[in-house]
Parts: structure tokens; sequence; C-alpha cells
């Protein structure tokens, strides 16, 4: 049994135990679910230990680089005169995943202990819960276009129902906003796919393929189809490479979110239940910047190349755009919904700059992201279940009637500003190294963009503290009254149990980035060493 | 000299005359008096037509045979008006009108 | 060999000096609230750091630099190393915050014994103690980074340390705004070091054959060994250091954070806010000199000399006794960034590490007066602001110990002979005029500024003190039935009072009171082309600053110190101008704070309104497509199948007709049918 197979399953295996479990014994579904993700995290984390590094494991375009692959034929259909239909189960990982599977391992545990405030339809909401688990592991193993799409697609149905049917007042137009911004854009890449495959042979077996790692190599063109790159194909007249690119990066754009294709992201964070926001900043929008990463770079290598100055543009847009409206943010929930897209904008900084430092610094901003805003929107849970409220204006002087919760709050906001010694300073810090030093090395993005990226690191002090000023410190008042007073009690052994952790990783990371480097590096020199040969 | 024509023409006659009868008239009992006519107007042509068959004088026969039965036939008819009449409490065919879909 | 062991046992010490306010901190933070036993955990780490440091001073003073690296992490092809640079400039800092912290640690003890919160105080102060001396001793720039951050967020911590107070909070969190606009640019400067000399190392980038030495600008490129960039950048990357500098040293234009940052404790405000972080920014001058060119350093020593006078003019008519103080630190920083501007190096860092002692010894003192005066308040109910030195006065009779200490950290910062500051800030006064001399006529300006600034400081320095403590205790005569029991208050106040009193004195420092030349400190600092020049200013320059210093002095004191004293107008421009601190906060209020605001409305407008708006119309659009689609089923498509189905309904209407039941109608319509066939028939 293949262990990244054993990974992705595990939650549906649980999920068919909950299913088959009677509705009387409900309160123990969540027990079953912390189970799976535990038994998950304690799987990824027997992978991370065991995951080989140095040159020869690179993986990208190699697909003997990868580790811990499977590939078994999957659907083959014989198709007569146009060859045969070929689809490989086909999983494996490299540096590029495995930091980011590890984070999501853990995100789902943290996820599933927020889960507790959940009490309508258990078994529903739970075995949603594990469907997306599994869709979400999946597309960060998944090395066939198809499984990936799958499982890509797959998540996006736990997520409508979760958010539309556990979430806050305007649900439903959130999930619906969601589900239409997600598809609009896996729509075009399911075209861009099926386009890539008929373009695509694999020189072994000489049939079609949807093998990503054959897609990388332009040898397995065959001449005259559609993503040829020595063919020149045009679509509507212009080059169709150029247009699969854009396709597959609009996509992952929509995830990751760029603006200005962000605007189901706050909606959808602020009406969705805690855990479902856990998943969606700590996870989702993760696999759009792998996605970039994995496919729009791997596929359309000179592409990226020549549009590497629109990404960046993109990136630093969204790091100032997110900052300021942050900043305009009377929700405490949207205000943090909003710095996630500031954050993010980091990401797109790193990898348009296609320099190791900057896409290092992606990935880590991505692992760093993933366990801070975790930590964030657990903790705007914690206080909208006390008093289902979020106005920053409501609270005033929390710190002294919630010292412990402050504390945290405290923790997470300056981790998130990028204080030194947590994991957001080091992922800022080398994006935008990375970002300045595209001039000298390749000369794709210009100067003035790290600059200006810098400045968002300036806006993002300036919200967070505004808030902690607004909310936590001085004196005491509440909307609520002597009501609310009497609900805001400080936090429980369980949320204490739930935040430390991801409080010690954010300042292990930012102490010992070499957890996260160390594994990603030879990936990340093999990513930039196949964009220059392209 | 009466011609074969001159038969034909009444026989015509009395056929249509019994049509009228039996299409207009209000009461059953007309409208079978308007079919014996129109069988007589039948009759009346077998007997015409009788006189190309001179040896075994086939037409004077089926002109006999069609006598009887519709002598046959109107005692049958007269039963059915008799049975609808008990049955509605009037022959009148434009009442009697359970045919219809 | 020996030496190797040497270096070995000194960075052993230097790790253990730095890390020991760190472990304090862990173990403060872990322990229960109101627990006692915090300050004194901290103090005895800070002593032993103290000791530590003293023995690392006495190893690598005027003795051979150690410099120690340890792979910290690899990103990409570029190998991150984490170390220690141990030379003149950072042991002598690392003494100088261990030393000024050791006095302040114990003051606190005591200052802050009543606080709820006093475990978390020595938190604070122990990891603020940890971050300065790991910034002081680091090698790497991404390190001297974080904890350029971290003292300045430890900094925020202890600002907002009432964070019940809204002035306070409000105060912290300006404080590490305007110290993030530092950092950024801090952070770009650093980054485009890297992008040109590919590391961050301190001694590969600065040393004195080092990359940036060997870099030259030219034709517009900035050359380097590893690397050309246009040279814009370089003029960007001293922009950033200098906007660093401005933030973390309070110069012009980022000062306002510091006057706000007095709502700490006073102990706080005497160690960070005056003694050692905010020397931190004249640190880091001193740590990248190499990079700044001729006209960098001229603009440098503009602004330094800037903000001196700028910060003396408003420290002259402020009442509240801490703002007064903030005010004379932001003076006293601008001389040390002018010192540098005008090339004199050592005599900044001399005045930098006199600066602190001085300065320091001032805030306890004026800690000790704000406590009194609290006390005053609290016993007798009054409502007043403990600060306000317009209630005090006379108070030399209450406080003896406190008074001579003041008296001699006062005459300290005004710079009279036989202080340690009359040894630093003639130095620097000297050789601003020095560097004059050889520029033209419009660079004289700078000097004669500093030389006003200079007298500037006697006069409010003299203010506060007669005011404090000389004449009558003001308060009394409005509220003439108050009960005073104040004192000095307990050794814990005392100790640290003395120790920094001796060392505002010149034997610290030097042997001759008079020459700041002979002072060792400045000699360990000095590059080695200095040249003692022996121009007439040497004489010149103490003589007419000392004379005209004692005027003024006899002048504040005739003014506040006599009873009728004559009272300055309050109304002229000037004095407004002075009072509301120039209007800097108004405009930055008004001109950077609103309009960024505006701005991230005007994003999210933009957000709902534009890109939502945008999204809601292809959402209306294809709404109203799928109602025109759903009336064009209705109406034309199911229109044709309906106009078919009425089509056959009528035709089978019309024959139904016929089917009447009435065998009459069935035989006539036979009737009329063969009729018609014949018809036909015939017709056709």
């Amino acid at each position: 049994m293949n262990i990244l197979t054993l990974l992705i399953f595990i939650p549906v295996l649980f999920g068919l135990i909950i299913a088959l479990l009677p509705s009387s014994v409900r309160s123990s579904f969540k027990y079953i679910t912390l189970l799976a993700t535990l038994i998950q995290l304690g799987i990824s984390i027997w992978i991370y230990i065991h995951f080989k590094t140095g040159t020869a494991y690179g993986g990208i375009n190699h697909e003997d680089q990868f580790q811990f692959v499977q590939k078994l034929p999957w659907i083959a259909l014989n198709l007569g005169s146009m060859g045969k239909m070929q689809i490989d189960y086909f999983v494996g990982i490299d540096g590029m995943s495995i930091t980011l599977l590890v984070m999501t391992s853990l995100v789902l545990v943290i996820a599933t202990l927020s889960s507790w405030e959940i009490k309508s339809n258990l078994k529903g909401f739970f075995l949603l819960f594990l469907l997306l688990d599994m869709a979400v592991i999946g597309v960060f193993c998944a090395l066939d276009f198809f499984l990936f799409y799958l499982f890509y697609e797959l998540m996006l149905l736990p997520l409508y129902f979760l958010i539309g049917m556990w979430g806050g007042a305007r649900r439903e137009y959130a999930a619906i906003k969601f589900f239409l911004y997600t598809l609009f854009g896996s729509v075009f890449m399911l075209l861009v796919m099926v386009g890539l495959y008929l373009s695509v042979t694999d020189p072994a077996t000489g049939n079609h393929t949807f093998n990503i790692i054959q897609m990388m190599n332009p040898a397995n063109y065959s001449g005259q189809s559609i993503f040829s790159i020595a063919g020149h194909q045009t679509i509507l007249g212009m080059p169709a490479r150029t247009v699969g690119f854009v396709v597959l990066f609009i996509a992952f754009a929509i995830k990751v979110p760029v603006v200005p294709l962000h605007t189901w992201l706050p909606d959808a964070h602020v009406e969705a239940p805690t855990p479902v926001s856990i998943i969606l900043a700590g996870i989702l929008l993760k696999i759009g910047g792998y996605g970039i990463i994995r496919i729009c770079l791997g596929i359309f290598p000179e592409v990226a190349t020549t549009g590497a100055f629109w990404l960046g543009l993109l990136g630093v847009i969204s790091i100032l755009y997110g900052a300021f409206n942050a900043l305009s943010q009377r929700d405490l929930k949207r205000m943090i919904a909003y710095s996630s897209v500031s954050h993010m904008g980091f990401v797109l900084l790193g990898i348009a700059s296609q320099t190791a430092e900057g896409v290092s610094g992606a990935v880590m901003q991505m692992v760093s992201h993933g366990f801070l805003s975790t930590m964030l929107f657990f903790l705007v849970g914690v206080l909208y279940n006390r008093v289902h409220d979020r106005g920053i204006q409501h609270f005033r002087g929390l710190g002294s009637l919630m010292p412990k919760y402050t504390a945290f709050v405290m923790i997470a906001f300056f981790a998130s500003l990028g204080l030194p010694g947590f994991s957001a300073f080091v992922a800022e810090a080398f994006t935008l190294a990375g970002a300045f030093k595209s001039p000298t090395v390749n000369g794709l993005l210009p100067y003035w963009m790290a600059v200006c990226g810098a400045v968002g690191i300036l806006l993002g002090a300036a919200y967070f503290l505004w808030t902690l000023q607004r909310m936590f410190f001085g004196t005491e008042s509440l909307k609520g009254g002597a009501v609310w007073k009497i609900a805001l009690t400080d936090l429980n052994l369980r949320e204490k149990l739930t935040l430390a952790p991801l409080a010690l990783i954010a300042l292990a990371l930012g102490i010992m980035p070499s957890l996260v480097f160390d594994k990603i590096n030879d990936s990340v020199l093999a990513l930039i060493q196949f964009l220059q040969l392209k | 000299m009466i011609t074969l024509t001159d038969f034909l023409v009444v026989s015509a006659v009395l056929f249509c005359i019994g049509l009228y009868m039996i299409v207009s008239k209000r009461n059953a009992i007309q409208i079978l008096i308007g079919i014996e006519l129109i069988l007589n107007a039948a009759i009346l042509n077998l007997v015409a037509f009788g006189k190309y068959d001179k040896v075994n004088n086939s037409g004077q026969i089926f002109a006999l045979f069609a006598i009887v039965l519709a002598a046959a036939t109107t005692a049958v008819a007269l039963a059915i008006i008799l049975n609808v009449y008990r049955r509605y409490k009037t022959i009148d065919p434009n009442d009697i009108n359970k045919l219809r879909d | 060999m020996e030496d190797f062991l040497h270096s070995i046992q000194i960075l052993n010490y230097t790790v253990a000096a730095v890390a020991l306010p760190l472990l304090a901190a862990l173990i403060n933070f872990c322990l229960p609230a109101k627990s006692k036993a915090a300050g004194w955990i901290s103090t005895g780490a800070i002593l032993l750091s103290c000791i530590l440091s003293a023995k690392v001073f006495a190893g690598v003073w005027n003795n051979h630099e150690v410099h120690a690296q340890h792979l910290w992490f690899t990103i990409g092809k570029t190998e991150v190393f984490a170390g220690v640079l141990l030379n003149n400039l950072s042991v002598l800092m690392l003494l100088l915050v261990s030393v000024i912290a050791l006095p302040v640690h114990i003051y606190s003890t005591a200052y802050m014994k009543n606080d709820d919160r006093y475990n978390r105080y020595f938190t604070y102060l122990s990891f603020f103690c940890f971050s300065m001396l790991a910034l002081v001793v680091v090698d790497s720039l991404v390190l001297f980074y974080a904890f350029w951050e971290l003292v300045g967020f430890s900094s925020y911590l202890l600002i907002g340390f009432w964070f019940t107070r809204d002035k306070a909070v409000q105060a912290n969190k300006k404080a590490f705004i305007m110290n993030r606009v530092g950092d950024i640019g801090l952070l770009t400067a650093i980054i485009i070091l890297f992008a040109q000399y590919h590391t961050f190392d301190i001694v590969q980038l600065f040393a004195e054959k080092g990359l940036i030495a060997q870099s030259i600008i030219n034709n517009g490129l900035w050359v380097g060994p590893t690397g050309q960039i246009p040279a814009l950048w370089q003029y960007v990357a001293c922009g950033g250091i200098f906007l660093a500098v401005a933030a973390k040293s309070a110069q012009f234009p980022l000062h306002t954070w510091l006057p706000d940052a007095m709502e700490g404790p006073t102990s706080v405000s005497a160690l960070i806010h005056a003694a050692t972080m905010v020397a931190a920014g004249v640190f880091l001058l001193g740590r990248v000199y190499p990079m700044f060119t001729e006209t960098e350093l001229t603009v440098l020593a503009v602004i330094g000399c800037f903000t001196a006078f700028m910060a003396a003019t408003i420290a002259l008519t402020q009442n509240d006794l801490k703002r007064i103080l903030a005010y004379s630190t932001i003076s006293q920083l601008g001389f040390m960034i002018l010192a540098m501007g005008v090339g004199a190096y050592a005599s900044s860092l001399f005045h930098l590490a006199t600066h602190a002692f001085f300065k320091c010894l001032l805030f306890l003192v004026a800690g000790i007066v704000i406590h009194q005066m609290q006390h005053i308040k609290d016993d007798n109910e009054l409502d007043i602001d403990p600060q306000d030195i317009s209630h005090m006065g006379g108070l030399r009779k209450k406080l003896p110990l406190t008074f001579i200490v003041a008296i001699i950290g006062a005459l300290a910062l005004v710079g009279l002979p036989l202080t340690s500051g009359y040894l630093s800030k003639d130095g620097i006064l000297i050789q601003a005029f020095d560097w004059s001399e050889n520029r033209s006529g419009w660079f004289k300006i700078i000097p004669i500024m500093a030389l006003l600034t200079s007298w500037l400081t006697t006069f409010y320095v003299a203010r506060l003190i007669f005011k404090v403590f000389f004449g009558e205790f003001r308060l009394l005569k409005s509220n003439p039935d108050i009960k005073l029991h104040i004192n000095d208050g307990s050794w814990q106040y005392k100790l640290p009072l003395v120790l920094l009193a001796v060392c505002c004195l010149f034997p610290l420092f030097s042997l001759n009171p008079f020459s700041f030349e002979h002072a060792w400190l400045f000699k360990g600092l000095k590059s080695a082309n200095f040249v003692e020049s022996e121009s007439i200013y040497h004489t010149f320059i103490p003589i007419v600053v000392n004379v005209l210093s004692l005027f003024v002095l006899y002048a504040v004191y005739a003014i506040y110190a006599r009873p009728n004293s004559f009272a300055f107008p309050q109304s002229g421009f000037l004095y407004r101008l002075s009072y509301n601190q120039w209007y800097i906060d108004d405009i930055y209020k008004r001109f950077i704070v609103k309009p960024v605001l505006r701005l991230g409305s005007v994003c999210f407008w933009i957000d709902r309104r534009v890109i939502d708006g945008f999204v809601h119309l292809l959402a209306h659009v294809s709404g109203y497509i799928a109602k025109l689609s759903a009336w064009a089923d209705q109406h034309i498509v199911d229109g044709f199948l309906h106009l078919l189905t009425r089509i056959v309904q009528r035709i089978g209407n019309f024959a139904r007709k016929f089917q009447s039941g009435k065998v009459q109608y069935y035989l006539f319509s036979m009737l009329v049918i063969v009729l018609l066939l014949f018809v036909l028939k015939i017709l056709i």
C-alpha cells in the first residue's frame, strides 16, 4: 500500500464509518474525524521525516526524482483509430508539495478541533468535511492532470454545502458566489487540459497522456498540435500557449486569490463557519499558489517568463490593495480575510521573480500563512462563538477581560505582520529579496516592485495594530454590556491546546526556517533551472 | 311503350323519396316506411333488369327473395322500435343519441 | 591556539550574556502573575550579563576582532549565516547596554512593585535586554533587522504596558508604526545590498577592504565586485538606512513617536527611550558607515542639526517633565547624527555613551519626582497631572539625593566641564567647525546652529531643574492644606541614581577633563587616519560655549527660581510653534494618516462597487439572459408546439360535431359525401 494513497483515502474510510453509524451516536463523529486527521498528520510527519533531499530528488520535471510515487493504470479505453485513451492514477511528491502537505494535515486537525462549535446535522457536516479532506490532500499529491482536476473539482462540492448549510446570515449568497467564481475558472481549465492531452504523447507508450510531468517536456508535443511550442498555433488570433497559460492562471488566481478576482473571498470567509474559514484560508488559497507553480510554470514556462512582469504587478497590486481594504474594515473576520489577500500577494510576487529566493519565499509564505491564517480565523471564531458579533467597534478593552485570548491574538497579529522570529518575516523578507534580485539575475521584474511590496508590510502593521488598539486595549467597553461581559470567558483548555501548537510552529519556522527550506531547496533550484532552460 | 328508362326513373324517384324520409322524418315508423320505399325501389330495379334474363328469371326470383327478407327485417325493425319506445318513451330518433361518443 | 581558545571563551561569554535575559524572560513568563521573584530573576540575569559583558569587553577592546558564524539556513544557493561579530563598537555597546540596564532593573523592582502585572513587566524588560544585546553583537544584516524590529516590539509592549490607558495604547501603536516605516527602509536597504553583493554578512560588506569599499559609483551605475545596478539604488539604500535611523533614533521627520512614548513606565523611558534603543540608530550608522558617500553624509549632518535645533526649541516650552526630557533626547540624538554626518564618527559614539548615562539618570530622577507627585495626588485626592512641572518647585529640600544627582545629570547634559557631557559634546562641536572650515560659507550654518542648540539646551535643562527643585512648592500655594510626606525612597531608588551619577563624571572616560581626544573611548573608536587638528576651535569653542552657558544659566535662574519672577508672554507665534511641537503631529494627521485611511475606504468602495459591482452585474446580466431565454422558451419554442396542438384540436373538434349520435345525421353526412364525390368525379 502506497503511503500517499493511504494518506489521501484515509478520510474516505473514516467517512464511511461515520456514514454507517446511526445518528444516535452523533456526538462521537467529531472524535472519529479527529482521529482521522490525527492519523493523517502522523503519516504526513512520517513522510516529512523520510523525505529525501539532494539534487537527485529535485522533482519538478523529472518523473524519477519524485518520491513515494504510485502509478497505476486507471482508465484505458481503446478508441480504435484515435489511439488509446489512458488516464493513470499517478501520485507522488517533491519539495514543492511536501511542506504544503504537512501544513495541510495540521490545519485539518485544527479545523476539526474548531468543529466542536457545529451543533446541527453533524453527520452531514463531518462526511462533507472528510470528503473535502481527501480532495485537498489529493490535489497536492496528484501528478496526473486528470486526477488533479478531479480532486480540484471535488473540493468545490463539499465546500459549497459546508458554507451554504452551516454558514452565517448571508450564506446562500456567499456559497453561490464562491461556487460560481471557482467554477468559472475551472471550467476553462478543463478545455486547456483536454487541449494539452491531445497535444502530448507519452514517449513510452505512444498514447496521448494526462501526465503533468510529460507535459513539461517540449519534445513530447506533436508537431502541429494546439499547444506545441514549435507549432505556433493561435486561438482567436492569440498564441495558443499564451491563451492556455492565461486560462490556467485565471483558474488558480481565483483560488489564490489575486486582485481583481478576489471578491468571493471576503464573503465566503465571513459567512463560512469557523472550521471552513480555516480550511479556506489555510489550505484552499495555497492550492492556487501550488497550482501556479506546478502547472502554470511547469507546463508553460516560456509564457510565464514573458508574462512575469504582469504576474509581479498583480502580486504587488494584491499586496497593497488588500492591505488598504483591510484598513477600512469594521468586521474583524473581513479584515483578516483582506489581510489574506495582501499576504498571498507576496506569493505571487515571489513566484513571478523566478529566483531561488523569491520562489522559496513564496512557498514559505504559503506554509506560514497556512498556520497564521488558521490561527487568526480560529481566534475570530472564539470571539464569535461567545457573543455572535465580530464588529471591531463593538469591543474595547478585551485585554483585561480575556488576557490569554489577547495574548494569542497578539502573537497571531504580530506574527502576521511579519515580526522577526515568526515565519512570516522570513517569508516576506526573502520574497522581497528575490523580487529585488530579479532585475539583475533575469531581468523579469523592475526594481520598484520589491519596494512597493515592502510598503505592504508597513500597511500590515497599521491595520493589525489599529485593530489591536481598538478592540483589545483601552478601557473596557462592550456593545452588549453586562451580558457580553459574562459571555466573554477566557480561552478554555481545548482552545489553548489548539492555538499553542500553531503559535509554536510559527515561531519554530521563524527561528529555524531550514525546517522548510531544507526540504524545498532542491526542488526550487530544479524549478529555477527548468525555467531558465525553458 | 314503357321502356326500361321509365322503370328506372320511377325507381329513382322512389329511392329519393325513401332517402328523404329516412333523413328528415321525426318518427321511427316513418323512417321504416322510408327504408321500405328504398327497398321497393331496389326491387323495382331488379324486376326491370330481369328482362335481360328471360331463361332463368333470376331478377324476379331475387325480387321475391328481397320481398320476403324485407318483410322479415321490417318485423325485426318494428320489434326494435317497440323496445326503444319501452326504454325511452319515444320513437323520435333525435332524442335517442346514445350512439354519440 | 591560545588565541583561538581565547576567542572561543569570549564567544561563549557573549552568547551567555545575550541569552541570560532571554532565559529570565522565559522564566518570568511562566511565573504566576503577582510573583515578586520576577524582578530579582531579571535583575540577576542582567547582573550576570553585565559581568560577562565586562569580561568580553576586556578581551576585545583594542584587541583583535572576534567573528564567528554558523550556517543558519540555505535558500536557493544563498547560505545565510548567523553569527557574532565583536569589535570595539559592538563590545562597547554590549557593555553600555548591560551596565545601563542593571540600575534600571534595580530601580524597577521598587518602581513597579505595586503593579498588578509586575512579572509581565520584567518579562518584557528582560526580553528587551535580550533583543538589544543581541542587536549589537550579531554579524548578519538579516539578524540585525530581526533584532532591530524586536527591540521595537519590546518597546511597543512596554510603552503600552498600562494598556487600559487610551493614550498609552495610541502611543505604542504610533511608535510601532513609525518604527515600521524605518524598518521598511532598513529592509529595503538590506535587500538592495543583498541584490548587489549576494551576502548579508556585515564583515564581508563593511570591513575595511570589504565589498562596499571596493565599489564605486560610475556613470550612473553602482559597480561592485559582484555586479552592478543603477546608482539610484545606492541612494535608495542609503535613504532606507537613514529612514531606519530616523525612526529608531527619533530624527526629523520620524521623531514624533518618542514624546508620546513617554506614556510608558518611567523606568522604561529611562532605559529604552533615552539610553539604549533610541541609540540603536546611531549604532546602525556606525555599523554601515562605509556605505555613505560625502553628499549623503552632508544630508545626514543637515538632518541631525535640524532635528537637534527643532527639538531643543520645542523643549523650551513644554510643561510635562518627561516630554521635556524626551525632546532633549531627540535633540541630543540629533547631535550624534550630526557628528556622524561631519565625520566625527568616534565623537558620535562617545556622545552616545555619555548621553546614555546622564539621560538615563535624568529619567530616573524624573521617575522619582513623578512617583512622589503621584503620592501627593493620591493622598490628597487632587486632580492634577503628576508630570506637570508647573505644580512642582522647591523639591530640593524634600528629595535631597535626587536633587544632587539631578544637578550632576543636568550639568552633564548642558556639557559643563568636569562632566562626561563636556567631553563628548564639545568634541562634536569642535569637529563640526573643523568640518565646515574646508567648505563654502553656507555649511557654516550647521556648526553655528549646533552651537545655538547647545545654549538652548542649557536653557531648557536649567528651566526644568529650577522649576522642579528650586523656589517654592507651587502646589502648596493653590492647595495650602495638603499633607506632604515624601522622600528619596528606598535603596533600590538610591543605588541606581548614585551609580549613574558617578558615571556622568569625567574620570570614567578620561583623566584629562578638558580634552575629548584623550578619552579612552574616543581613542578606541577613532579611525586610523584621524588627525588631531590643532585649530583655533579647540580652545575657542569650549570657552565660548561654556561661558555663554553660564550666562544662560544665570538668566534662567533669574527667570524661574526667584520669586515674583518674570514670565514669558504665551501668545506669540514662536511660543505657539514651540508649544505645539511645530505642528508636526497635526500635519501628519492631516496629510498622511487621514489620506491613508481615506485611500483605504476608497479601495473598499472600489471593491464593493466596482469589482463586486462588476460581478453582480455579470450575475444580473446572466439572470436577465436567463429570463429572456425562459420567455423565448415559453413563448416561441413552446408556442409553436402549442399552435400545432391547437390546430389539431380544432380539427378534432370540428370532426366531432359529426358524431352527434343521431342516425339520420350520419346518413345525411354519408349522402352529402357521396354526392360530393360524384361532383368531384364530374368536375375532375
